[in-house]
């Protein structure tokens, strides 16, 4: 439940019971549903809600919620503990009953008080818990319970139905009475405002919602709403799903100030812009700054470059440690209000240092332009709902020699002209010389992302290999482990990245990373040097045998079969993975059978070749998979499980060498 | 300070408790702070992410053996990673009192800070929602926590009145310069400590009753890359001290005053309303034997009695009402153990308390204390009771015969104890024959796995055939709770996973699960599976691993490299894994060369495997036997052959020509 603002103070109160909903409202469960042990509509699952009833009412100040439950099997029965999060202080939760069904029809009651728990509670906030448990549930139980939560008469709030839950649902309700202003015909009935926490009237109430095609939100005459809702299924678990809130059905309503909804994006950018305009305007500090920074004679990509350079270089507090404002206070800073406390302060949030480079830029009379995204990683944009808050990072636009240029200065040692993946395909609101416009950032390409893995390793006679490895990164990869880099020290970086080379390396074999290369140099490859021993190979009486492919030998079935795929497959950025192993091997040994030469094409996403060579007294493996893709659509979901299948199946290749001098392993 | 952790977890417990409250106005840091922020780091700790300079505590404890903790720490980041060293904590419950917390950092270049009210921030413990904490922990956030800077906290806490026993966590996982513990007993108060992983230390005398014990450059216990070794809390050094009834004198007393005040605690807790005396009666009411009469009840209270707790103050140590617990049909694991003896009291078996921990070790029968973090029974068992299903027994120093039973783990039978528990110490809480007692290791026959396949290979390397698993013991166990845990879904997708890590592309189909309600039975899983490409051709040969699927390889990296080893070596459980598969060989090719068979006998384990083949059917079997729950560092050596001859026979390769 979301508290909203206060009511302006009332100058009468409404003073309106329901007796009719303070009372427990239980259903008697049918012959059928007592007797269900399995639920053909949700096969396979644990338990299932029967009912699910979340009623808001505004102008009486609470908000109802009640829920059935079928318990089909032993997992099923965690849902019998219950927990109630709240803000302590502002709402208070009461009512809670509660009864559990046996099978036989012995209807036992929840008794006894709920347990109040302490969730967090800082200087200013305080959120609890209110907790208990069904007595006596057990498979095959039916369990229902309901509990009311309420809030003051000088506060309003908007309900959020989150309508997907663990379980299949077979029935739901919703319903919410908005506040009395926003009732037709009742408008009169009261002389009470609602204002925002600014201040400002709300005199809009909007809502936005996922959900299936052939359901609606009902408004009746006076104004409320209700939705009704069968077999709803279960919130979808699979590997690579988006951000789950950007899946799921829900609606979400709220109240707002002064907004025409036709161009809410409109005039919320256009105060976005402003603000944006006012943090980034030039004082004497940036300028002087920018003075020293690039020579007039520049051209335009090299100003930006060295100006993003000196960006960088500040102390990002988003990878080093925030100051809060009791440290400020103590060392006599303050949160930056303008892109000039940033640069003198040297230390700012990412947001900080978008806009001061983006004030440095426009001092360098270079046309530039802020863009705020939704970050990739925590949802996706929805137009619809009308929150600017939903944006969450800025990267800035550079506009030059007639194109565009996106670039990520708030993403810590992320190379110049490169954005993090997050915000890649990002969309979000942007300015332009036009105005603003909402837009989406543009995709990384896969060839910039790249990951090399060479090696050259020294094959003795009995399986044991010893040499190097030699990885060399771009983009996203190397920008990991640079981050990695802000916060922790070296020997930690090593220490992580020794965990990772040892998750790819073939069984028997230990790595070790010796140094990086072009950790500080964001602009540069990044290259790992690692050292390698082990035993990679078995032999018979007359052969050994060694994994066809270095890299490849525990790799894991990386996607399982979905009987239908709900979500589309997210993998964040495209990418290019190449390997190539050289063996030396002695003269004892002779190649007798090695990995076929391979390609495994998808059409227009992906592609997997391998390459073997043989000449003289060395062999070489090389394998390239060039996956082009970030983002898929449910329905090739199938297709994407057949490719990497199909690769893991050629994975599993054998280099095989004759020899008649082999010692026999084992014992 | 650590709190010996009430008796309501499970699996890991454990709040570290240091420091500190708040102010809205600065205050200098005093003189205490201010030294020992001045300590330098020394050369042993410089790789380290922080280093704790100063650590110091006093118990003041007064005439009724109430007791009040003060501690003061130093914290100095040595590097980026460090800076969560310095959030000091600390927990507090409904029947403590936090007097105060503050501190303060001196940043690297000197300059003083203080900790204001809005850098701390109370949570509520959580573990999980079936177990929940009154417990609150308050932690800061300390200004100025950059490399190079040392935060300082101060914190002062009326203890629970009804414990009188501290532990001192004297190792860490960072380094510690210096630390200290003082108590202050009344007049005439006594005090007893014992100390575990660490040699005892003599106390220096400040005045009468007042102790003082000292220690330096105490190293960080780290084991990031030590692999396979028992629980960090059962390696890592403590002092225990107590005061008031339990502060007896040897080893054994200890022990026994330990268990009498748990005793004392549950006292009545087990009396058996008419109600309970019935339904146990009930359930015995045919049993021809002991083990009959003992599984009915056990099984009830698994499939009944669900968990679920809010741990409330002493409620973390003292279970609820053998009659509140049957009313509600839930409880913790003090619930369940009461509701158990209660039962067994009922039909004339007895059955006592026995406090362990479910990290193997973490007790130390040479340190008496509290620690520990999960309830079970110790059933005494009628004399003849010799059901060989009743596998998990252990006697007494005064030879009496108990069995021992979790009865919070719903999936393990009676009889069985799981892996965690095997060869580990438990406070028996059992009048004055209260005592620490070993918990036993059992039998390879107790658990383990046979998998049986009969496959048809095809000549472009495709595997398809029948496979049957048959689970034991706490094999079957963690096959049940997982089934337990999972929906249809999940099920599959972990199967899916399994298979494919050794069958690539692998396609299953008409798996079941056979035998999961009866716990004293085996868990049988049939399946048929079909992997496309399993054998790979190379020229005219036909590459095939005849171990199909399954591994016992354990990862143990720096054991397998051969590095110096200090702790001992953990190898899983005792159990007896066989698996014998058939392969027909398709039509025109024949077997060229096959892997060495491996024959590998330790005391502790033995690995034999084989390849053979007659006619056209290639036949692999193994079994690999485990007799022990760990080996000594000592014997790494034998662990490296073991591991590399399993290593070797899971990768090896059959080889079959075209003819």
């Amino acid at each position: 439940m979301r508290l909203r603002a206060q009511l302006f103070p009332a100058l009468s109160l409404f003073c309106l019971c329901t007796p009719t909903l303070l009372k427990a409202q239980f259903q008697e469960p049918t012959k059928e549903e007592l007797q269900m042990t399995e639920d053909p509509k949700a096969p396979g699952a644990a338990a299932v809600f029967l009912n699910i009833q979340e009623a808001t009412d505004d102008p009486l100040h609470f908000h109802r919620f009640y829920a059935r439950v079928k318990v089909l099997q032993e997992k099923g029965k965690d849902l019998a503990t219950v927990e109630i999060p709240y803000e302590r202080g502002n709402i208070k939760v009461t009512d809670i009953h509660g009864r559990t069904i046996h099978p036989d029809g012995t209807v036992i009651p929840l008794e006894g008080k709920p347990e109040d728990l302490l969730s967090s509670k800082t200087t200013d906030k305080q959120f609890g818990r209110k907790v208990f448990t069904l007595p006596s549930v057990e498979v095959g139980s039916i369990f229902e319970y309901e509990y009311q939560e309420r809030y003051d008469d000088n506060h309003y709030s908007s309900p959020l139905w989150e309508i997907q839950r663990e379980y299949f649902v077979h029935k739901a309700h919703y319903a919410f009475t908005p506040f009395k202003a926003f009732l037709k015909g009742l408008q009169g009935g009261t002389n009470q405002i609602l204002v925002d926490s600014k201040g400002n009237a709300v005199n809009a109430l909007i809502w936005t919602n996922i959900l299936p095609p052939d359901v609606h939100v009902v408004i009746d005459p006076v104004g409320r709403f209700t939705v009704d809702i069968s077999d709803v299924p279960a919130i979808p678990r699979e590997e690579w799903m988006p951000p789950l809130r950007s899946v799921l059905y829900n609606v979400l309503f709220y109240y707002k100030s002064s907004v025409d909804m036709t161009d809410f994006w409109v005039s919320e950018a256009k105060r976005w812009s402003k603000e944006v305009d006012h943090f980034a305007e030039p004082t004497k500090e940036i300028r002087e700054a920018v003075a020293g920074i690039v020579a007039p004679g520049d051209a335009d990509l090299d100003k930006a470059r060295k100006l993003y350079k000196a960006v960088q270089a500040l102390d990002n507090t988003d990878f080093s440690r925030k100051r809060e404002h009791a440290e400020l206070k103590q060392l006599g800073l303050r949160e930056a209000k303008r892109a000039g406390d940033t640069w003198n302060q040297k230390s700012g949030s990412s947001q900080d240092i978008a806009l001061l480079y983006l004030a440095m830029l426009r001092v360098a009379g270079l046309t530039a332009y802020d863009m705020k995204v939704v970050n990739r990683d925590n949802g996706v944009f929805s137009p619809g709902y009308l929150n600017f808050e939903q944006l969450d990072d800025d990267v800035v636009i550079l506009s030059t020699g007639g194109k565009e240029i996106f670039l990520d200065p708030g993403e810590k040692m992320c190379p110049f002209q490169t954005l993090d993946w997050r915000h890649a395909g990002a969309v979000g609101i942007r300015q332009s010389a036009e105005g603003r416009a909402i837009q989406s950032t543009p995709n990384v390409a896969y060839a910039s992302n790249s990951l090399s893995r060479m090696g050259y390793l020294k094959l003795d006679a009995q399986g044991a290999v010893s040499g190097s490895l030699h990885f060399a990164m771009t983009g996203q990869e190397a920008l990991r482990w640079r981050q990695m880099g802000l916060r922790n020290d070296d020997d930690e970086v090593k220490k992580s990245f020794d965990r990772w080379l040892q998750g790819i390396l073939p069984e028997g074999v230990e790595g070790h990373l010796d140094h990086f290369i072009g950790m500080e140099d964001s602009n540069t490859n990044l290259m790992a040097v690692c050292k390698v021993a082990g035993e990679l190979g078995t032999a018979t009486a007359k052969r050994l045998l060694i994994p066809g492919f270095f890299f490849q030998t525990r790799q894991r079935e990386p996607f399982v079969e979905e009987a239908k795929r709900l979500t589309p497959v997210d993998m964040r950025f495209g990418e290019k993975v190449s390997d190539e192993i050289t063996y030396e091997i002695p003269a004892t040994l002779q190649v007798e059978g090695k990995p076929q030469d391979t390609k495994i094409p998808w059409e227009g996403k992906a592609v997997y070749l391998t390459k073997s060579s043989v000449e003289q007294n060395r062999v070489t493996i090389a394998d390239e998979m060039v996956r082009a893709f970030a983002v898929l659509k449910p329905e090739e979901y199938g297709d994407l499980r057949s490719f990497y299948q199909k690769i893991a199946a050629a994975d599993q290749q054998q280099l095989v060498f004759t020899t008649a001098s082999v010692a026999v392993k084992g014992n | 300070m650590r709190r010996a952790g009430a008796l309501v977890v499970v699996l890991g417990f454990g709040v570290v408790a240091v420091a500190a409250f708040a102010r809205d106005k600065s205050q200098p840091a005093p003189q205490w702070a201010v030294d020992a922020a001045k300590t330098s780091t020394p050369e042993s700790a410089k790789d380290a992410p922080a280093v704790i300079l100063f650590d110091e505590y006093l118990i003041t404890v007064d005439e009724q053996n109430h007791a009040v903790e003060r501690e003061r720490e130093a914290i100095r980041i040595l590097k980026p990673q460090g800076r969560p060293y310095s959030h000091c904590s600390i927990d507090y419950d409904v029947d403590e009192k936090l007097n105060y917390f503050r501190s303060w950092t001196f940043a690297a270049d000197g300059r003083p800070m203080q900790a204001m009210e809005s850098d701390f921030e109370d949570h509520g413990a959580y573990e999980a929602p079936v177990l929940q904490f009154t417990e609150r922990i308050r932690t800061v956030n300390p200004p100025g926590s950059d490399p190079g800077s040392v935060v300082v906290c101060e914190t002062e806490e009326q203890l629970r009145p009804y414990m009188s026993e501290e532990e001192w966590s004297i190792q860490l996982s960072i380094p510690v310069v210096f630390e200290a513990l003082e108590l202050a007993l009344p007049p005439g108060g006594h005090y007893a400590d014992s100390w575990a992983h660490f040699a005892a230390v003599k106390p220096e005398e400040l005045a009468g009753n007042h102790l003082r014990w000292e220690l330096k450059d105490v190293p960080a216990l780290d084991l990031e890359n030590v692999h396979a070794t028992p629980a960090w809390r059962a390696l890592a050094a403590r002092m225990s001290v107590k005061w008031g009834d339990s502060a007896v004198k040897g080893s054994d007393n200890q022990w026994r005053a330990l268990g009498l005040w748990q005793a004392k605690l549950e006292e009545h807790r087990t009396d058996a309303t008419p109600e309970i005396a019935a339904k146990a009666k009930e359930l015995t009411a045919d049993a021809p034997d002991v083990y009959t009469k003992l599984s009915r009840i056990t099984e009830y209270i698994q499939k009944n009695i669900r968990y679920f707790i809010v741990a409330k103050g002493i409620g973390g140590w003292q279970a609820h009402s053998a009659e509140e617990i049957f009313r509600n049909r839930y409880g913790d694991c003090k619930d369940k153990t009461t509701l158990l003896i209660s039962m067994l009291q009922s039909i004339g078996i007895r059955a006592v308390y026995l406090h362990v921990d479910s990290r193997r070790g973490v007790i130390d029968p040479n340190a008496p204390s509290l620690v520990g973090n999960h309830m079970i029974t110790a059933i005494e068992l009628p004399e003849g009771a010799s059901d060989a299903r009743l596998m998990a027994r252990a006697k007494t120093s005064s030879g009496k015969d108990l069995l021992i039973f979790d009865p919070t783990d719903e999936e393990t039978p009676v009889g069985l104890i799981r892996q965690e528990l095997q060869g580990a110490w438990g406070n028996l809480s059992d009048g004055d024959g209260s005592q620490v007692l070993e918990m036993p290791v059992l039998k390879p026959e107790s658990a383990g796995l046979v998998r049986e396949g009969a496959f048809d290979l095809r000549v472009d390397g495709g595997l398809a055939g029948d496979l049957h698993e048959t689970f034991v013991g706490d094999d079957a166990t963690d096959e049940r709770w997982f089934l337990k845990d999972s929906d249809a879904k999940e099920v599959r997708e972990a199967l899916e996973k399994r298979l494919a890590a050794d069958l690539p592309g692998v396609v299953f189909k008409d798996y079941a699960f056979k035998g999961t309600p009866d716990l004293d039975q085996p868990l049988k899983l049939d399946l048929h599976v079909d992997a496309a490409m399993y054998a790979h051709p190379s020229g005219s040969l036909l590459l095939l691993r005849p171990r199909i699927l399954g591994s016992h390889a354990h990862a143990a990296p720096d054991v397998m490299e051969g590095k110096p080893r200090t702790y001992p070596i953990e190898i899983g459980h005792p159990g007896r894994w066989r698996d014998s598969f058939d392969v027909t060989l398709p039509a025109g090719y024949a077997v060229d060369e096959l892997p060495e068979p491996v024959n590998v006998d330790m005391d502790f384990a033995s690995y034999h495997a084989s390849a053979t083949a007659k006619g056209n059917m290639l036949h692999y079997e193994r079994e690999y036997v485990v007799r022990a729950v760990e080996i000594p560092a000592t014997r790494g050596a034998d662990y490296r052959k073991l591991e590399g001859a399993i290593v070797m026979d899971e990768r090896g390769t059959a080889v079959l020509k075209k003819q």
